[in-house]
Protein backbone atom coordinates (compact mmCIF):
# COMPACT_ATOMS: atom_id res chain seq x y z
CA UNK A 1 0.00 0.00 0.00
CA UNK A 2 1.44 3.25 -0.50
CA UNK A 3 2.61 6.31 1.68
CA UNK A 4 0.65 9.56 2.12
CA UNK A 5 3.15 11.53 0.04
CA UNK A 6 0.87 14.66 2.71
CA UNK A 7 -1.93 15.16 4.92
CA UNK A 8 -3.31 18.20 6.45
CA UNK A 9 -5.35 17.21 9.39
CA UNK A 10 -7.53 19.94 10.88
CA UNK A 11 -5.30 22.41 10.05
CA UNK A 12 -5.59 26.25 11.17
CA UNK A 13 -3.28 28.93 9.55
CA UNK A 14 -2.48 32.35 8.71
CA UNK A 15 -0.62 35.63 8.63
CA UNK A 16 -0.60 37.45 12.04
CA UNK A 17 -4.40 37.72 13.47
CA UNK A 18 -5.82 36.82 10.13
CA UNK A 19 -6.86 33.30 9.61
CA UNK A 20 -6.84 31.79 6.67
CA UNK A 21 -6.92 28.09 6.32
CA UNK A 22 -10.23 26.94 8.63
CA UNK A 23 -9.69 23.73 9.75
CA UNK A 24 -8.25 22.17 6.23
CA UNK A 25 -8.15 18.62 5.84
CA UNK A 26 -7.05 16.49 2.99
CA UNK A 27 -4.44 13.59 2.05
CA UNK A 28 -2.28 13.04 -1.22
CA UNK A 29 -1.15 9.84 -2.14
CA UNK A 30 2.06 9.40 -3.29
CA UNK A 31 2.78 9.70 -6.71
CA UNK A 32 -0.34 11.23 -7.79
CA UNK A 33 -1.06 14.89 -9.30
CA UNK A 34 -3.05 16.21 -7.07
CA UNK A 35 -4.63 19.92 -8.45
CA UNK A 36 -5.71 22.43 -6.07
CA UNK A 37 -8.43 24.90 -7.28
CA UNK A 38 -10.66 27.80 -5.54
CA UNK A 39 -11.57 31.09 -5.72
CA UNK A 40 -9.21 34.03 -5.57
CA UNK A 41 -8.51 34.43 -1.39
CA UNK A 42 -9.64 30.53 -0.54
CA UNK A 43 -6.25 29.93 0.90
CA UNK A 44 -4.45 27.80 -1.88
CA UNK A 45 -1.23 29.24 -1.78
CA UNK A 46 -1.57 29.82 2.10
CA UNK A 47 -2.02 26.06 2.47
CA UNK A 48 1.72 25.45 0.26
CA UNK A 49 2.93 27.80 2.77
CA UNK A 50 2.24 25.71 5.57
CA UNK A 51 3.31 23.03 3.77
CA UNK A 52 6.63 24.18 2.82
CA UNK A 53 7.55 25.45 6.08
CA UNK A 54 7.05 29.66 5.09
CA UNK A 55 3.84 29.76 7.87
CA UNK A 56 3.31 27.89 11.04
CA UNK A 57 -0.05 26.21 11.61
CA UNK A 58 -1.65 27.61 15.01
CA UNK A 59 -3.61 24.06 14.88
CA UNK A 60 -4.12 20.78 13.77
CA UNK A 61 -0.93 18.69 12.03
CA UNK A 62 0.41 18.82 8.85
CA UNK A 63 2.59 15.67 7.81
CA UNK A 64 4.83 14.71 4.51
CA UNK A 65 5.63 10.99 3.97
CA UNK A 66 4.74 9.48 7.88
CA UNK A 67 6.77 12.85 9.32
CA UNK A 68 5.12 15.46 11.41
CA UNK A 69 6.15 18.57 9.99
CA UNK A 70 4.85 21.28 12.32
CA UNK A 71 8.14 22.23 14.00
CA UNK A 72 10.28 21.79 11.50
CA UNK A 73 12.14 24.67 9.61
CA UNK A 74 11.53 25.35 6.16
CA UNK A 75 15.11 24.35 4.84
CA UNK A 76 14.34 20.79 7.15
CA UNK A 77 10.93 20.05 4.95
CA UNK A 78 13.06 20.47 2.03
CA UNK A 79 15.63 18.35 2.95
CA UNK A 80 13.13 15.77 3.97
CA UNK A 81 11.87 16.21 0.11
CA UNK A 82 9.14 19.00 -0.07
CA UNK A 83 10.30 21.11 -3.17
CA UNK A 84 8.07 23.93 -4.13
CA UNK A 85 7.39 26.70 -7.03
CA UNK A 86 6.11 30.61 -6.41
CA UNK A 87 3.35 31.76 -7.72
CA UNK A 88 5.52 35.07 -9.38
CA UNK A 89 8.98 33.53 -10.00
CA UNK A 90 11.79 34.41 -7.82
CA UNK A 91 14.84 33.89 -9.67
CA UNK A 92 18.06 34.56 -7.58
CA UNK A 93 18.81 37.74 -9.60
CA UNK A 94 22.24 37.72 -8.53
CA UNK A 95 23.35 34.46 -9.85
CA UNK A 96 23.24 32.49 -13.14
CA UNK A 97 20.56 30.27 -14.30
CA UNK A 98 23.12 27.22 -13.16
CA UNK A 99 23.89 28.87 -9.93
CA UNK A 100 20.35 29.22 -9.41
CA UNK A 101 20.28 24.77 -9.30
CA UNK A 102 23.46 24.24 -8.11
CA UNK A 103 22.37 26.48 -4.99
CA UNK A 104 19.15 24.19 -4.91
CA UNK A 105 21.34 20.91 -5.26
CA UNK A 106 23.98 21.81 -2.87
CA UNK A 107 21.79 23.27 0.06
CA UNK A 108 18.49 20.92 -0.25
CA UNK A 109 19.77 17.50 -2.62
CA UNK A 110 23.31 17.61 -1.55
CA UNK A 111 22.69 17.95 2.22
CA UNK A 112 20.08 15.32 2.33
CA UNK A 113 22.12 12.63 -0.06
CA UNK A 114 25.61 13.30 1.07
CA UNK A 115 26.85 9.86 2.34
CA UNK A 116 24.67 8.38 -1.07
CA UNK A 117 26.32 10.76 -3.43
CA UNK A 118 29.93 10.16 -1.67
CA UNK A 119 29.51 6.33 -2.41
CA UNK A 120 28.49 6.89 -5.97
CA UNK A 121 30.54 9.53 -6.86
CA UNK A 122 28.01 11.85 -8.26
CA UNK A 123 28.21 15.59 -8.23
CA UNK A 124 25.40 18.36 -7.07
CA UNK A 125 26.46 19.60 -10.19
CA UNK A 126 25.15 17.03 -12.04
CA UNK A 127 21.79 17.36 -10.07
CA UNK A 128 21.56 21.02 -11.26
CA UNK A 129 22.82 20.68 -15.07
CA UNK A 130 20.17 17.25 -15.09
CA UNK A 131 17.66 19.84 -13.74
CA UNK A 132 18.13 21.92 -16.30
CA UNK A 133 18.30 19.37 -19.21
CA UNK A 134 15.03 18.26 -17.81
CA UNK A 135 13.06 21.62 -17.73
CA UNK A 136 14.76 22.55 -21.21
CA UNK A 137 16.85 25.38 -20.41
CA UNK A 138 20.42 23.67 -20.41
CA UNK A 139 21.09 26.20 -23.44
CA UNK A 140 20.52 28.85 -21.08
CA UNK A 141 22.58 27.90 -18.16
CA UNK A 142 25.09 31.15 -18.30
CA UNK A 143 22.67 33.69 -19.00
CA UNK A 144 21.79 35.44 -15.72
CA UNK A 145 18.43 34.68 -14.33
CA UNK A 146 17.22 38.01 -13.41
CA UNK A 147 17.31 38.47 -17.97
CA UNK A 148 15.10 34.84 -18.39
CA UNK A 149 11.33 35.37 -19.82
CA UNK A 150 8.59 34.59 -17.48
CA UNK A 151 8.14 31.21 -19.31
CA UNK A 152 11.99 30.34 -18.69
CA UNK A 153 11.74 32.15 -15.41
CA UNK A 154 8.70 29.49 -14.47
CA UNK A 155 10.62 26.67 -15.58
CA UNK A 156 13.61 27.67 -13.58
CA UNK A 157 11.20 27.53 -10.50
CA UNK A 158 10.11 24.32 -11.66
CA UNK A 159 14.37 23.05 -12.51
CA UNK A 160 15.43 24.72 -8.62
CA UNK A 161 12.51 22.73 -7.36
CA UNK A 162 13.66 19.59 -9.03
CA UNK A 163 17.39 20.27 -8.71
CA UNK A 164 16.41 19.82 -4.63
CA UNK A 165 15.48 16.15 -5.80
CA UNK A 166 12.37 16.36 -4.04
CA UNK A 167 9.88 13.80 -3.12
CA UNK A 168 6.65 15.95 -3.19
CA UNK A 169 7.03 18.91 -5.43
CA UNK A 170 4.65 22.01 -4.63
CA UNK A 171 3.43 23.92 -7.93
CA UNK A 172 1.64 27.56 -7.16
CA UNK A 173 0.42 28.37 -10.49
CA UNK A 174 3.17 27.59 -12.95
CA UNK A 175 1.01 28.74 -16.20
CA UNK A 176 0.02 31.81 -14.60
CA UNK A 177 0.80 34.98 -16.92
CA UNK A 178 1.81 32.67 -19.85
CA UNK A 179 0.61 32.50 -23.43
CA UNK A 180 -1.70 29.66 -24.57
CA UNK A 181 1.30 28.22 -26.41
CA UNK A 182 3.28 28.56 -23.04
CA UNK A 183 0.85 26.80 -21.14
CA UNK A 184 0.72 24.10 -23.50
CA UNK A 185 4.69 24.09 -22.86
CA UNK A 186 4.69 24.01 -18.80
CA UNK A 187 1.66 21.86 -18.99
CA UNK A 188 3.66 19.45 -20.85
CA UNK A 189 6.44 19.73 -18.05
CA UNK A 190 4.05 19.21 -15.15
CA UNK A 191 2.86 15.85 -17.25
CA UNK A 192 6.72 14.75 -17.74
CA UNK A 193 6.58 15.29 -13.96
CA UNK A 194 4.55 12.43 -12.74
CA UNK A 195 6.12 10.35 -15.75
CA UNK A 196 8.99 10.68 -13.16
CA UNK A 197 7.13 9.41 -10.52
CA UNK A 198 7.05 12.95 -8.34
CA UNK A 199 4.51 13.38 -6.29
CA UNK A 200 3.10 16.73 -6.98
CA UNK A 201 0.85 19.25 -5.36
CA UNK A 202 -0.36 22.03 -8.38
CA UNK A 203 -2.62 25.14 -7.53
CA UNK A 204 -3.61 26.38 -11.09
CA UNK A 205 -6.25 29.00 -12.09
CA UNK A 206 -6.79 27.64 -15.73
CA UNK A 207 -9.68 24.59 -15.28
CA UNK A 208 -8.74 23.02 -18.84
CA UNK A 209 -4.68 23.26 -17.88
CA UNK A 210 -5.55 21.45 -14.42
CA UNK A 211 -8.20 18.60 -15.60
CA UNK A 212 -5.99 17.64 -18.72
CA UNK A 213 -3.21 16.21 -15.99
CA UNK A 214 -4.04 16.11 -12.64
CA UNK A 215 -4.97 12.43 -10.82
CA UNK A 216 -7.76 14.07 -8.20
CA UNK A 217 -8.70 17.37 -7.76
CA UNK A 218 -9.76 19.65 -4.32
CA UNK A 219 -12.01 22.44 -4.39
CA UNK A 220 -11.25 24.81 -1.69
CA UNK A 221 -13.25 27.66 0.03
CA UNK A 222 -12.96 29.53 2.41
CA UNK A 223 -9.64 27.95 4.05
CA UNK A 224 -11.30 24.32 3.74
CA UNK A 225 -11.79 21.79 1.29
CA UNK A 226 -15.14 21.79 -0.60
CA UNK A 227 -14.58 18.42 -2.45
CA UNK A 228 -11.61 16.50 -3.58
CA UNK A 229 -12.33 13.57 -6.16
CA UNK A 230 -12.13 12.74 -9.83
CA UNK A 231 -11.25 16.10 -11.63
CA UNK A 232 -14.27 15.32 -13.80
CA UNK A 233 -16.45 14.79 -11.06
CA UNK A 234 -15.46 17.73 -9.02
CA UNK A 235 -15.85 20.00 -11.98
CA UNK A 236 -19.51 18.51 -12.48
CA UNK A 237 -20.11 19.23 -8.63
CA UNK A 238 -23.21 22.10 -8.48
CA UNK A 239 -21.07 23.08 -5.46
CA UNK A 240 -18.39 23.78 -7.23
CA UNK A 241 -19.70 25.51 -9.96
CA UNK A 242 -21.55 27.81 -8.04
CA UNK A 243 -18.72 28.19 -5.35
CA UNK A 244 -15.61 28.67 -8.30
CA UNK A 245 -17.64 29.56 -11.65
CA UNK A 246 -20.05 31.43 -10.14
CA UNK A 247 -22.85 30.11 -11.54
CA UNK A 248 -26.02 31.68 -11.78
CA UNK A 249 -28.87 30.77 -9.38
CA UNK A 250 -31.88 30.76 -10.93
CA UNK B 1 28.06 36.51 -16.84
CA UNK B 2 31.60 35.16 -15.82
CA UNK B 3 31.52 31.86 -14.11
CA UNK B 4 32.28 32.12 -10.36
CA UNK B 5 35.50 29.72 -10.12
CA UNK B 6 36.68 32.35 -13.24
CA UNK B 7 35.77 35.02 -11.08
CA UNK B 8 37.64 33.75 -8.06
CA UNK B 9 41.12 32.82 -9.76
CA UNK B 10 40.79 36.57 -11.29
CA UNK B 11 40.00 37.70 -7.62
CA UNK B 12 43.03 35.54 -5.95
CA UNK B 13 45.42 36.61 -8.75
CA UNK B 14 45.08 40.29 -8.33
CA UNK B 15 44.68 40.10 -4.71
CA UNK B 16 48.25 37.95 -4.14
CA UNK B 17 50.07 40.55 -6.88
CA UNK B 18 48.66 43.43 -4.98
CA UNK B 19 49.51 41.52 -1.30
CA UNK B 20 53.51 40.85 -2.72
CA UNK B 21 53.98 44.78 -4.17
CA UNK B 22 52.14 46.06 -0.87
CA UNK B 23 54.22 43.68 1.89
CA UNK B 24 57.47 44.51 -0.36
CA UNK B 25 56.64 48.39 0.92
CA UNK B 26 55.99 47.13 4.12
CA UNK B 27 59.38 45.46 4.33
CA UNK B 28 61.38 48.00 2.94
CA UNK B 29 59.63 51.09 4.04
CA UNK B 30 60.06 52.72 1.20
CA UNK B 31 58.81 55.95 1.12
CA UNK B 32 59.08 56.48 5.26
CA UNK B 33 56.47 56.28 8.35
CA UNK B 34 54.07 58.40 6.64
CA UNK B 35 53.43 56.16 3.78
CA UNK B 36 53.60 53.19 6.32
CA UNK B 37 51.29 55.28 8.37
CA UNK B 38 48.41 56.25 6.09
CA UNK B 39 48.90 52.67 5.02
CA UNK B 40 48.11 51.35 7.91
CA UNK B 41 45.03 53.09 8.36
CA UNK B 42 43.54 52.38 4.76
CA UNK B 43 44.22 48.35 5.84
CA UNK B 44 42.24 48.79 8.52
CA UNK B 45 39.61 50.53 6.92
CA UNK B 46 39.71 48.21 4.14
CA UNK B 47 38.88 45.16 6.64
CA UNK B 48 35.96 46.69 8.28
CA UNK B 49 35.05 48.06 5.12
CA UNK B 50 34.95 44.28 3.69
CA UNK B 51 33.18 42.90 6.96
CA UNK B 52 30.33 45.82 6.64
CA UNK B 53 30.11 44.80 2.83
CA UNK B 54 29.57 41.05 3.87
CA UNK B 55 27.23 41.50 6.52
CA UNK B 56 25.09 44.13 4.64
CA UNK B 57 26.10 43.19 1.34
CA UNK B 58 26.04 39.34 0.97
CA UNK B 59 24.00 38.06 4.02
CA UNK B 60 21.08 41.40 4.42
CA UNK B 61 22.24 42.38 7.71
CA UNK B 62 22.60 45.99 8.27
CA UNK B 63 24.38 46.34 11.60
CA UNK B 64 25.43 50.04 12.95
CA UNK B 65 26.48 48.31 15.68
CA UNK B 66 30.22 46.93 14.74
CA UNK B 67 31.79 49.95 16.98
CA UNK B 68 30.63 47.17 19.62
CA UNK B 69 33.54 44.73 18.76
CA UNK B 70 35.94 47.35 17.95
CA UNK B 71 35.37 48.76 21.35
CA UNK B 72 35.64 45.13 23.64
CA UNK B 73 38.90 44.01 20.96
CA UNK B 74 40.80 47.40 22.09
CA UNK B 75 39.59 47.36 25.77
CA UNK B 76 40.46 43.60 25.74
CA UNK B 77 43.82 44.32 24.40
CA UNK B 78 44.23 47.25 26.88
CA UNK B 79 43.56 45.61 29.96
CA UNK B 80 45.19 42.53 28.81
CA UNK B 81 48.88 44.62 28.77
CA UNK B 82 48.31 47.31 31.26
CA UNK B 83 46.69 44.91 34.42
CA UNK B 84 47.98 41.71 33.32
CA UNK B 85 51.23 42.62 31.60
CA UNK B 86 51.15 40.46 28.69
CA UNK B 87 52.78 40.22 25.47
CA UNK B 88 50.46 42.45 23.49
CA UNK B 89 49.51 39.59 20.50
CA UNK B 90 48.27 37.18 23.90
CA UNK B 91 45.96 40.79 24.12
CA UNK B 92 44.61 40.49 20.45
CA UNK B 93 43.67 37.01 20.77
CA UNK B 94 42.03 37.93 23.69
CA UNK B 95 40.30 40.64 22.20
CA UNK B 96 39.10 38.28 19.60
CA UNK B 97 38.18 35.88 21.58
CA UNK B 98 35.89 37.94 23.58
CA UNK B 99 34.33 39.70 20.41
CA UNK B 100 33.67 36.07 19.41
CA UNK B 101 32.01 35.27 22.43
CA UNK B 102 30.26 38.07 23.21
CA UNK B 103 29.03 38.13 18.92
CA UNK B 104 27.98 34.58 19.83
CA UNK B 105 25.67 35.00 22.73
CA UNK B 106 24.41 37.95 21.22
CA UNK B 107 23.34 36.19 17.39
CA UNK B 108 20.91 34.59 19.48
CA UNK B 109 19.01 37.87 20.04
CA UNK B 110 20.23 40.31 17.32
CA UNK B 111 19.48 37.57 14.66
CA UNK B 112 16.16 36.65 15.39
CA UNK B 113 15.10 40.29 14.43
CA UNK B 114 14.41 41.23 10.86
CA UNK B 115 15.19 44.59 8.81
CA UNK B 116 15.25 47.96 10.11
CA UNK B 117 14.60 46.42 13.89
CA UNK B 118 18.23 44.64 13.06
CA UNK B 119 19.86 47.79 12.80
CA UNK B 120 18.46 49.97 15.36
CA UNK B 121 18.96 47.05 17.99
CA UNK B 122 22.78 46.70 17.01
CA UNK B 123 23.54 50.15 17.43
CA UNK B 124 21.42 50.40 20.78
CA UNK B 125 23.59 46.85 22.25
CA UNK B 126 26.54 49.00 21.34
CA UNK B 127 26.07 52.13 22.97
CA UNK B 128 24.70 50.22 26.16
CA UNK B 129 28.19 48.59 26.59
CA UNK B 130 30.06 52.24 25.58
CA UNK B 131 27.65 53.26 28.82
CA UNK B 132 28.88 50.34 30.37
CA UNK B 133 32.03 50.82 30.25
CA UNK B 134 32.20 54.54 31.50
CA UNK B 135 30.69 52.90 34.34
CA UNK B 136 33.01 50.37 35.05
CA UNK B 137 35.91 50.81 37.69
CA UNK B 138 37.45 48.13 36.57
CA UNK B 139 38.53 49.70 33.51
CA UNK B 140 38.92 52.97 34.76
CA UNK B 141 35.33 53.97 33.65
CA UNK B 142 34.90 57.36 31.21
CA UNK B 143 39.24 57.88 32.19
CA UNK B 144 40.03 55.15 29.64
CA UNK B 145 42.78 52.65 29.58
CA UNK B 146 46.23 53.07 28.26
CA UNK B 147 47.88 50.27 25.68
CA UNK B 148 51.27 49.01 27.49
CA UNK B 149 52.98 47.02 24.80
CA UNK B 150 56.33 46.31 26.02
CA UNK B 151 58.07 45.80 23.33
CA UNK B 152 55.99 48.54 21.22
CA UNK B 153 55.30 47.54 17.61
CA UNK B 154 57.24 49.45 15.07
CA UNK B 155 54.55 51.65 12.42
CA UNK B 156 56.17 48.73 9.75
CA UNK B 157 55.41 46.08 12.00
CA UNK B 158 51.61 47.46 12.91
CA UNK B 159 51.29 48.02 8.87
CA UNK B 160 52.28 43.96 8.35
CA UNK B 161 49.55 42.69 10.82
CA UNK B 162 47.20 45.10 8.99
CA UNK B 163 48.43 43.96 5.74
CA UNK B 164 47.78 40.23 6.83
CA UNK B 165 44.75 40.95 8.43
CA UNK B 166 43.35 43.22 5.40
CA UNK B 167 44.15 40.27 2.88
CA UNK B 168 42.71 37.61 4.94
CA UNK B 169 39.63 39.65 4.98
CA UNK B 170 40.00 40.13 1.20
CA UNK B 171 40.40 35.96 0.17
CA UNK B 172 37.81 35.40 2.75
CA UNK B 173 35.40 37.65 0.49
CA UNK B 174 36.95 36.13 -2.86
CA UNK B 175 36.40 32.96 -1.85
CA UNK B 176 32.63 33.27 -0.37
CA UNK B 177 30.90 33.52 -4.25
CA UNK B 178 32.28 30.50 -5.47
CA UNK B 179 31.90 28.06 -2.47
CA UNK B 180 28.87 25.94 -0.96
CA UNK B 181 28.40 28.05 1.63
CA UNK B 182 28.57 31.54 -0.48
CA UNK B 183 26.07 29.80 -3.02
CA UNK B 184 23.95 29.91 0.00
CA UNK B 185 25.00 33.04 1.10
CA UNK B 186 24.51 34.57 -2.27
CA UNK B 187 21.00 32.93 -2.77
CA UNK B 188 19.80 34.13 0.50
CA UNK B 189 20.92 38.08 -0.53
CA UNK B 190 18.85 37.75 -3.49
CA UNK B 191 15.41 36.28 -1.84
CA UNK B 192 15.49 34.77 1.88
CA UNK B 193 12.18 32.84 1.79
CA UNK B 194 13.37 31.13 -1.82
CA UNK B 195 17.08 30.08 -0.23
CA UNK B 196 15.02 28.74 2.33
CA UNK B 197 12.64 27.01 0.69
CA UNK B 198 15.41 25.03 -1.51
CA UNK B 199 17.41 24.10 1.59
CA UNK B 200 19.64 26.77 2.67
CA UNK B 201 20.14 27.00 6.59
CA UNK B 202 19.45 30.34 6.95
CA UNK B 203 19.85 31.07 10.61
CA UNK B 204 22.96 29.15 10.59
CA UNK B 205 24.47 30.79 7.62
CA UNK B 206 23.56 34.27 9.12
CA UNK B 207 25.04 33.73 12.27
CA UNK B 208 28.46 32.39 10.88
CA UNK B 209 28.47 35.32 8.43
CA UNK B 210 27.72 37.50 11.70
CA UNK B 211 30.86 35.99 13.52
CA UNK B 212 33.31 36.53 10.66
CA UNK B 213 32.36 40.09 10.77
CA UNK B 214 32.55 40.50 14.43
CA UNK B 215 36.02 38.37 14.29
CA UNK B 216 37.70 40.53 12.10
CA UNK B 217 36.75 43.76 13.10
CA UNK B 218 37.45 42.75 16.15
CA UNK B 219 41.14 42.31 15.12
CA UNK B 220 41.24 45.51 13.00
CA UNK B 221 39.97 47.59 16.33
CA UNK B 222 42.65 45.41 18.34
CA UNK B 223 45.42 46.64 16.00
CA UNK B 224 44.07 50.39 15.95
CA UNK B 225 44.33 50.53 19.54
CA UNK B 226 47.25 48.68 19.94
CA UNK B 227 48.91 51.65 16.87
CA UNK B 228 46.83 54.68 18.96
CA UNK B 229 48.21 53.63 22.57
CA UNK B 230 44.57 54.91 24.43
CA UNK B 231 41.26 53.77 24.38
CA UNK B 232 37.76 55.51 25.97
CA UNK B 233 34.32 54.45 25.98
CA UNK B 234 33.58 57.04 23.46
CA UNK B 235 36.40 56.37 21.19
CA UNK B 236 35.92 52.43 21.43
CA UNK B 237 32.49 52.51 20.98
CA UNK B 238 32.03 55.27 18.74
CA UNK B 239 29.24 55.15 15.98
CA UNK B 240 31.64 57.47 14.25
CA UNK B 241 33.28 53.81 13.42
CA UNK B 242 30.00 52.27 11.87
CA UNK B 243 29.47 55.76 10.13
CA UNK B 244 32.58 54.92 8.01
CA UNK B 245 32.20 51.40 7.27
CA UNK B 246 28.75 52.50 6.09
CA UNK B 247 30.82 55.28 3.77
CA UNK B 248 33.23 53.25 2.69
CA UNK B 249 30.63 50.35 0.79
CA UNK B 250 28.35 53.18 0.00
CA UNK B 251 31.22 55.13 -2.14
CA UNK B 252 33.39 52.31 -3.08
CA UNK B 253 30.42 49.25 -4.16
CA UNK B 254 28.49 46.72 -2.07
CA UNK B 255 28.33 43.15 -3.10
CA UNK B 256 32.11 43.60 -4.66
CA UNK B 257 35.58 42.78 -3.29
CA UNK B 258 37.05 45.87 -4.83
CA UNK B 259 34.50 48.38 -3.63
CA UNK B 260 35.69 48.74 -0.06
CA UNK B 261 39.09 49.26 -0.98
CA UNK B 262 38.29 52.10 -3.22
CA UNK B 263 36.02 52.89 -0.72
CA UNK B 264 38.69 53.25 1.99
CA UNK B 265 41.15 54.48 -0.06
CA UNK B 266 38.53 57.78 -0.93
CA UNK B 267 37.77 57.92 2.64
CA UNK B 268 41.11 57.99 4.65
CA UNK B 269 42.44 60.53 2.27
CA UNK B 270 38.92 62.57 2.59
CA UNK B 271 38.87 62.61 6.43
CA UNK B 272 42.73 63.53 6.13
CA UNK B 273 41.58 66.74 4.18
CA UNK B 274 38.85 67.21 6.12
CA UNK B 275 40.61 66.75 9.79
CA UNK B 276 41.29 70.97 9.19
CA UNK B 277 37.66 71.36 9.23
CA UNK B 278 36.41 70.15 12.16
CA UNK B 279 32.98 70.34 12.58
CA UNK B 280 32.65 70.54 8.86
CA UNK B 281 33.51 66.78 8.23
CA UNK B 282 30.74 64.69 8.91
CA UNK B 283 28.51 66.67 7.02
CA UNK B 284 30.78 67.00 4.02
CA UNK B 285 31.37 63.08 4.45
CA UNK B 286 27.40 62.65 5.09
CA UNK B 287 26.71 64.85 1.10
CA UNK B 288 29.02 63.07 -0.26
CA UNK B 289 27.28 59.72 0.80
CA UNK B 290 24.03 61.24 -0.31
CA UNK B 291 25.13 62.63 -3.37
CA UNK B 292 26.68 59.24 -4.27
CA UNK B 293 23.66 57.36 -3.33
CA UNK B 294 21.52 59.66 -6.00
CA UNK B 295 23.43 59.59 -9.02
CA UNK B 296 26.20 56.30 -8.34
CA UNK B 297 24.07 54.44 -6.21
CA UNK B 298 26.00 51.06 -7.42
CA UNK B 299 29.58 52.73 -5.85
CA UNK B 300 32.51 54.03 -7.89
CA UNK B 301 33.88 49.80 -8.57
CA UNK B 302 30.71 49.35 -9.97
CA UNK B 303 30.21 52.23 -12.36
CA UNK B 304 33.97 51.98 -13.47
CA UNK B 305 33.03 48.53 -14.56
CA UNK B 306 29.73 49.47 -16.28
CA UNK B 307 31.47 52.25 -17.93
CA UNK B 308 34.47 49.94 -19.40
CA UNK B 309 31.97 47.28 -20.43
CA UNK B 310 29.91 50.52 -22.26
CA UNK B 311 33.13 51.66 -24.16
CA UNK B 312 34.19 47.79 -25.04
CA UNK B 313 30.45 47.74 -26.74
CA UNK B 314 31.06 50.41 -28.47
CA UNK B 315 34.19 49.99 -29.50
CA UNK B 316 32.88 46.51 -30.98
CA UNK B 317 30.46 48.00 -32.83
CA UNK B 318 31.99 50.67 -34.46
CA UNK B 319 34.48 48.64 -35.71
CA UNK B 320 31.35 46.27 -36.61
CA UNK B 321 30.53 49.68 -38.79
CA UNK B 322 33.88 49.56 -40.69
CA UNK B 323 33.75 46.10 -41.65
CA UNK B 324 30.27 46.83 -43.38
CA UNK B 325 31.90 49.93 -44.96
CA UNK B 326 34.72 47.56 -46.44
CA UNK B 327 32.26 45.35 -47.82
Amino acid sequence: MKQDAAVFDNVEAGYGNVRILNGLSFRVAEGEVFGVIGPNGCGKTTMLNALSGMIRPSKGMISCFGKELNRLEAYERCRLGIGRTWQIPRPFAGMSVYENTLAAAVHGAGRKNLLRDRRSGRKESDTALKALEETGLAEKKDMPSGELTLLDRKRLEVARAMASEPRLLLLDEVAAGLTEAETTQITDLVAGLKEKHYTVIWIEHNIETMMKATDRLMCMSEGRNVLTGDPAEVMASETVERLYLGADDE
Amino acid sequence: MMPAGDRTKKGLIVTGVLFMVLFVIGITGIGGSNVLRYGFRILLYITIGEMWNLLSGYAGLTSLGQQAFIGLSGYALAVATTKYGLFYPLGIVAGLVISLGAAFVLSFLLLRIEGMYFSITTWVVAEALGTLFMSLMYVNRGAGMTVSAEPYPRIGTLYLMALVLCFASMITMILLPGSEFGLGVRAMRDDVQAAESLGVNVKRSRRIIYLVAAGFTALAGSLFFLNKGTIYPESGFDIGWTISMVFIVIIGGSGTVAGPVAGAVIYVFLSEILAHYPGWSNMILGAIAILMILFCPQGVIPAIGAAVRNSAKRRRKGSDGCRELDY
